[in-house]
């Protein structure tokens, strides 16, 4: 992805050259020991332990396991496109986050108002989660989806952490 | 998109606990779990290797200035052109996300950038440039409410 300026501010962490280096090999390998890491690196193992605690406990980078959507149980993914009417595009965009089956929410500008990328296990699944759960979210006008038929590349490195 | 092993009961299990903390250990997760250690490693090694979970840093978007996601779609030429004109996409490292779609356009690609003029400068640069490409409509978020990074579509 477009690497993103750090913000510099007392409640946050400042990241240097180190910070990245120890982050693009994580991404890479999330189980890759500190031994390696420092090896790598040209640095100490406590070194890079203490850069890891650092980075995790100021919420800056989490190592996690992601799952595939489809060993998951979901055999569908798509992208649908939310007009908003009667109600801020914001808070139609924190109620459809509620939704697990929803896992990617962003109030955008343009032809729609949020786009949103669902998961289903199945057509039928599909069916109720599109007319029983997003079409009657109050605010929801229409919804314009398209069918992923083939999934190239999916690496979302930098997301929004939440609870 | 192809067919792929589901995970068991103790999969799911150990990936529960994965995708909170991927540095916790073997051992760690065997003892929560009432298995052994060498078979939360070889659960780990098959999952990673059956591509059913990666294991990789995450991180926080707050934490950066002037990023915002943006959702290109892009319409080719012909049809038939569709499937090496999204492999050209999967090769920019810019790129989060490529989907080959039904509706709306042809194929979607994701990225994350600083502002308007950046957009419209990578889409010009990067993506209008490719053979087969007959037009783009880019949207830029304003907003960046929810991505569960727990889940997304493994490929490489």
């Amino acid at each position: 992805m477009n690497q993103p300026v750090p913000v510099p501010s007392r409640s946050q962490i400042e990241l240097d050259e180190t910070d990245l280096s120890i982050i693009a090999l994580l991404r890479e390998d999330g189980r890759l020991p500190c031994r390696s890491i420092a090896r790598e690196l040209d640095l100490t193992e406590s070194t890079v332990r203490a850069r890891i605690r650092r980075l995790e406990e100021s919420g800056t980078m989490r190592v996690v396991a992601v799952t595939d959507i489809e060993a998951a149980g979901y055999g569908m993914l798509l992208a649908i496109g939310v007009q908003v009417e009667g109600r801020s595009p914001e808070a139609v965009a924190r109620q459809l986050a509620e939704l697990p089956e929803v896992f990617s929410v962003n109030v955008v500008v343009g032809a729609h108002d949020v786009e949103i990328l669902v998961v289903a296990e199945d057509q039928a699944a599909l069916d109720r989660l599109v007319n029983d759960q997003l079409a009657t979210i109050p605010g929801v006008r229409r919804l314009t989806p398209a069918l992923a038929l083939d999934v190239l590349k999916n690496q979302p490195d930098w997301v929004p952490f939440h609870d | 998109m192809q067919a792929r092993r589901k995970l068991d009961d103790v999969d799911k299990a150990i990936v529960a606990w994965l995708s909170k903390d991927a540095r916790i250990s073997n051992r760690q997760v065997a003892e929560d779990l009432g298995v052994t250690e060498g078979t939360v490693r070889a659960r780990i090694k098959r999952m990673e290797e059956e591509k059913q979970i990666r294991i990789t840093a995450v991180t926080n978007i707050d934490r950066f200035r002037d990023a915002a996601l943006a959702y290109i779609w892009i319409e080719v030429e012909r049809s038939g052109q569709t499937r090496a004109v999204a492999r050209s996409l999967a090769q920019i490292p810019e790129l989060g996300f490529v989907g080959v779609m039904l509706g709306r356009s042809d194929i979607l690609a994701i990225t994350m950038v600083r502002n308007a003029e950046h957009l419209a400068e990578f889409v010009h640069r990067r993506i209008s440039s490719i053979d087969g490409v007959r037009r783009t409509d880019s949207t830029l978020g304003v907003n960046f409410v929810k991505h569960d990074y727990r889940m997304a579509r493994i490929v490489s």
